[in-house]
C-alpha cells in the first residue's frame, strides 16, 4: 500500500480549484493546491485605489510595452494600467493556432486565477440547457440534469453571495439571492416596454457575485458601488478565491499552497490505474519536483486541465491521460459574441444615478425554447448590457475646441443603451486542442487551439441583431449600430470543454461525477468537463459541479473505493 | 500613416528612441520616460495646442495641468496609434498658417486650429481614413480629464460612492463624473 504525501492535490486556485480546496478540506481531507502564477495575498492589491492621475499612463498603459508583452491581453477591455499585473505576459506564456484558427486566449495565471479578474455574473443552467445536445443531436447527452445540481447551485450561492432579482422564468432558474441593485430609469422603462409586446422577453438586473449585503462572519463588506473590481477589492465584497473560498479552507489547518509552480505532468500507474500524483517545475527556479496524494483534481483552466492531460500521455494511456475514447481535446468551445445594437434613448434627460453598479442587465435566452423558432439555428443566445450616460469620451468624436466645448463636456451626455449577445457554441469535433512542436519557456510543450465559430452561432447572432435593435427600437431608443459578426474565438472568456462528461466512456472522458472514466481517482472540474455551453456565463455551473464532485470523492475514500 | 513624413531634425531623436526601445528588449529594461523629453518648440506647440481645446476657465486648462507633456509620452508609446504624429501637427499647422503656427497671434492660432478640427469631423459618417488630429484631440481630453484638476475639478472624481442610486434627478449644470468607469469607457 502506498503513502502518500497528501489526501488530494488540487492543480490551480481560480474559481474552481478555489471551490475545491475549500470542500475538499471541509471535508476533513489533507491538500496540496498547486499554482503556477505568483502570491497574491487579498488586501494587497497596489493600484486598487490609485487615481488615472497617479499612474505614468493615466490608466491606458504603455501601448509600445503592451505589444511586446501582453499583445492578445491588451486586446480584452478589462486589461488596463490598473490590471495589467493581474493577467499573464503573452510572451512568456506562449500559445499556438491551428490554421484558419483565430483564438485570443485571455489569461491570470497568478493566486485566485480568474477569480480575481471575473466579471461575476452568475446564472444557473435550466434542463433547456443539460437536454440540448440529446435533443438537437449535437455533441452527447449530458449525464445530469438540472435536479441533480440545483441543491449545489443553491449552497455555492449561498456561500460566495449572488445578488439578483427572483424572475420565475424557466430559461433561467431563479437562485439563492441577496437583495438586487436596482434597474436606472432607462432600464425599467425598457424592461416594461419589452415586456409588453414580447410577453416571453424579460430584461431583469444582472445576478452577479458582489454582495448587496455583508458576510459578517467571513469578514466581507458589501459592495462599495466602485465597479473597479478586477484592480481587487480590498473590502472582499465581489467573490474571488481571495476573499472567500481560500480563507475557508485555510481555516480547516489542512490545506497548502505552492505558488510559482507549473504542473507539467498527472503521474500514472498502469498497475493500479490509477494517479499517484503531480510533477511541476519551479518557474522561478526551473527546479523540477513532485508530490504524491491519494486523488488528484485538475482546476487549472478547462484548457489547461486538457493541455496537462494530452501532456501526461503514457506508456500506458499514449493518447493522453484517461483518454481511452479519444476525444479528450475535442469538441472545445466558446459563446459567439458580438455587440448586438446600441441605441441612443431620449426622454431621459432629466434623470441620472449616483455611484457605479458593478453589474448590467441580461435578457434571457428566448429563443428555441418550447417551439423551434430559430432561423438557422438550433440552440439560443442572451444578451448582456445595460443604459449608460455617456461621459466626456464622447468628446472623442465631436468636432468642437475651445470653451463651449469645454462647458459641453461637464455635464452627463445622453443616455444611450448598449446589448451585447452571448450565442450557445455548438461542440464540434473540429475545435480542439492538440500539443504543439513548439515548447514554453520551461520547456513544456505548448497548447495549439484549433477554433472557428460555425453557421449556427452567426445565425444565431444574426437574430440577435435584428431583435436587439427591434426591442430597443419598441422602447422609444434610436439604434445608432449593430454588429452580427462574432470576435474571435475567446472573446466571450468562456473557453470550455475538452474533456466532456458524458454516459458513455467509449464518447467521454468524464462521468457524470467529474471523475474520469479511465482512472476512479481523477478528477476534472473545471471547464473542461462541459459537454455542450448554454448561453450563461459559466462559472457558477462550474462551482457546483466541482462542490458536487468532491462530495462524490469523499463518500467514495470514506466507502474505501479510491 | 502614410501621410507622415519623418524629414524633421527630430527625427533623429525618434531613431534613438527606437534604438531604446531595442535595448530595453534584449535587457528586459524598461524604456526610460525620460526619452520621451521633445525639442522645446514641439514641447510649447503641444502645450498650446491642448490649451486652446480645453482652455482655461473657473478650472484649468489643459496646457496649464502638463496636457502638452502626457502628448509627448503618448505619442513616443504610440497610444491611439499616434507615433510621430507630432511631428504631423507641426508641419500641418505650419502649413497652414503659411509661416510659424507659433508666431501667429492667438485668434489666428484658435481659427486655424478650428479649420482643421471641422475639416477632422465633417458632418455625416466620419472619414474612412481618419485626420491624425482625430487621435491627437481624444489624447488631449485623455490628457485632460485624467489630470488631478480635469477629473476632480472640471468634474468630479468619486473612488468609492459607497451607494448606487439607480434613478435620481439630473440637477442643472451638474458636473459628470470622470469615475464612471463605464460611461468614460462607452463614450
Ligand atoms: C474579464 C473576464 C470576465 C469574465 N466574466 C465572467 C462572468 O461574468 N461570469 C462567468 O461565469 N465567468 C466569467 N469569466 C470566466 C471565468 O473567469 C472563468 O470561467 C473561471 O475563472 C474559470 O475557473 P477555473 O478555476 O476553471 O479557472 P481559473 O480561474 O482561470 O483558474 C485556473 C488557475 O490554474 C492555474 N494554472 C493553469 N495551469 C496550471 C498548471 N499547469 N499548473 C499549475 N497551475 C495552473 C492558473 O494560473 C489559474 O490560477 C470571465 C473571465 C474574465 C477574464
Ligand atoms: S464594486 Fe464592489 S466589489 Fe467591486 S471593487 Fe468596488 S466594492 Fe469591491
Amino acid at each position: 500500500m502506498m503513502e502518500y504525501e497528501f489526501d488530494a492535490i488540487v492543480v490551480g486556485s481560480g474559481i474552481t480549484g478555489g471551490w475545491a480546496a475549500k470542500e475538499l478540506t471541509e471535508a476533513g481531507l489533507k491538500v496540496l493546491m498547486i499554482e503556477r502564477g505568483r502570491e497574491i495575498v487579498h488586501g494587497d492589491y497596489p493600484r486598487e485605489m490609485k487615481a488615472p492621475w497617479e499612474l505614468p499612463f493615466r490608466g491606458r498603459g504603455d501601448t509600445q510595452r503592451y505589444k511586446r508583452d501582453h499583445a492578445v491581453q491588451m486586446l480584452n477591455r478589462h486589461f488596463t494600467e490598473w490590471t495589467e499585473d493581474h493577467f499573464v505576459n503573452d510572451r512568456e506564456n506562449p500559445y499556438e493556432l491551428g490554421a484558419d484558427s483565430a483564438f485570443t486566449w485571455f489569461r491570470s495565471y497568478q493566486l485566485g486565477g480568474k477569480s480575481l479578474t471575473w466579471g461575476r455574473q452568475c446564472y444557473r443552467w435550466s434542463d433547456y440547457d443539460f437536454g440540448a445536445n440529446a435533443r438537437d443531436g449535437m455533441g452527447t447527452d449530458w449525464p445530469i440534469r438540472y435536479a441533480d445540481i440545483a441543491p449545489w447551485y443553491d449552497k455555492v450561492e449561498r456561500f460566495i453571495g449572488v445578488s439578483g432579482a427572483a424572475e420565475g422564468l424557466a430559461a433561467l432558474p431563479d437562485g439563492q439571492f441577496q437583495p438586487p441593485f436596482a434597474l436606472n430609469a432607462v432600464e425599467k422603462s425598457v424592461r416594461e416596454k419589452v415586456s409588453a409586446q414580447w410577453p416571453d422577453r424579460r430584461l431583469t438586473i444582472g445576478r452577479t457575485a458582489n454582495l448587496t449585503q455583508a458576510k459578517e462572519e467571513e469578514g466581507r463588506a458589501p459592495c462599495q458601488s466602485r465597479d473597479i473590481c478586477n484592480r481587487g477589492c480590498s473590502f472582499g465584497a465581489y467573490f474571488s478565491t481571495q476573499s472567500s473560498t481560500l480563507p475557508a479552507a485555510t481555516k480547516t489547518g489542512r490545506l497548502t499552497v505552492i505558488t510559482d509552480a507549473q504542473v507539467e505532468k498527472v503521474d500514472y500507474d498502469p498497475a493500479t490505474r490509477r494517479v499517484t500524483g503531480v510533477r511541476w517545475v519551479n518557474t522561478k527556479t526551473r527546479e523540477r519536483k513532485s508530490a504524491t496524494a491519494r486523488i488528484v483534481f485538475l482546476n487549472a483552466g478547462a484548457f489547461n486541465s486538457v493541455h496537462l492531460m494530452i501532456n501526461s500521455a503514457n506508456e500506458a494511456m499514449p493518447g493522453g491521460l484517461a483518454n481511452s475514447s479519444g476525444v479528450l481535446g475535442t469538441h472545445i468551445m466558446d459563446h459567439a459574441n458580438t455587440l448586438s445594437a446600441v441605441a441612443l434613448m431620449p426622454g431621459f434627460e432629466g434623470r441620472t444615478s449616483f455611484g457605479n453598479r458593478p453589474t448590467g442587465v441580461v435578457i434571457p435566452r428566448f429563443r428555441n425554447l418550447d417551439k423551434a423558432d430559430g432561423d438557422g439555428f438550433t440552440r439560443g443566445y442572451s444578451f448582456q448590457g445595460g443604459a449608460l450616460q455617456s461621459g466626456w469620451g464622447r468628446g472623442k468624436k465631436q468636432a468642437g475646441i475651445g470653451a463651449d466645448f469645454k462647458r459641453d463636456l461637464r455635464g452627463p451626455g445622453a443616455w444611450r443603451m448598449v446589448l451585447v449577445a452571448f450565442a450557445e457554441s455548438l461542440p464540434r469535433a473540429s475545435n480542439r486542442l492538440t500539443l504543439s512542436k513548439q515548447v514554453d519557456p520551461l520547456g513544456v510543450p505548448q497548447l495549439e487551439i484549433h477554433f472557428a465559430h460555425g453557421a449556427g452561432e452567426l445565425a444565431a447572432l444574426a437574430d440577435a441583431k435584428r431583435e436587439a435593435g427591434a426591442m430597443l427600437t419598441a422602447a422609444g431608443g434610436q439604434v445608432l449600430f449593430g454588429m452580427d459578426r462574432p470576435g474571435p474565438g475567446g472573446t466571450a472568456i468562456h473557453e470550455m470543454g475538452g474533456a466532456r462528461m458524458g454516459h458513455d466512456p467509449k464518447t467521454s472522458v468524464l462521468n457524470k461525477w467529474s471523475q474520469a472514466h479511465d482512472v476512479a481517482n481523477l478528477f476534472v472540474t473545471d471547464g473542461a468537463q462541459m459537454a455542450s455551453s448554454a448561453c450563461q456565463n459559466p462559472s457558477l455551473t462550474y462551482m457546483a459541479l466541482t462542490a458536487r464532485a468532491v462530495d462524490h470523492a469523499v463518500g467514495l475514500i470514506k466507502a474505501g473505493a479510491i | 500613416m502614410q501621410q507622415l513624413r519623418h524629414k524633421q531634425p527630430t527625427a533623429t531623436r525618434r531613431e534613438f528612441l527606437a534604438g531604446a526601445a531595442i535595448f530595453a528588449l534584449a535587457t528586459g529594461l524598461p524604456v526610460p520616460a525620460m526619452a520621451a523629453a521633445p525639442s522645446p518648440r514641439i514641447a510649447l506647440l503641444l502645450k498650446t495646442v491642448a490649451q486652446i481645446v480645453i482652455p482655461r476657465s473657473d478650472t484649468p486648462g489643459a496646457g496649464d495641468v502638463g496636457v502638452g507633456a502626457f502628448l509627448s509620452l503618448a505619442f513616443a508609446h504610440g497610444m491611439e496609434g499616434a507615433q510621430g504624429y507630432d511631428l504631423w501637427l507641426d508641419q500641418e499647422l505650419n502649413r497652414r498658417a503659411g509661416r510659424d503656427f507659433l508666431a501667429l497671434p492667438p485668434a489666428q492660432r484658435v481659427k486655424i486650429l478650428g479649420q482643421l478640427d471641422a475639416e477632422a469631423f465633417p458632418a455625416g459618417p466620419p472619414p474612412a481614413v481618419p485626420s491624425p488630429w482625430v487621435a491627437i484631440k481624444a489624447l488631449i481630453l485623455t490628457g485632460y480629464y485624467t489630470s488631478e484638476a480635469g477629473a476632480s475639478k472640471e468634474l468630479q472624481y468619486n473612488l468609492i460612492p459607497g451607494r448606487w442610486d439607480a434613478d435620481i434627478p439630473l440637477k442643472p449644470g451638474a458636473r459628470a463624473y470622470s469615475s464612471d468607469w463605464t460611461a468614460v469607457e462607452f463614450g
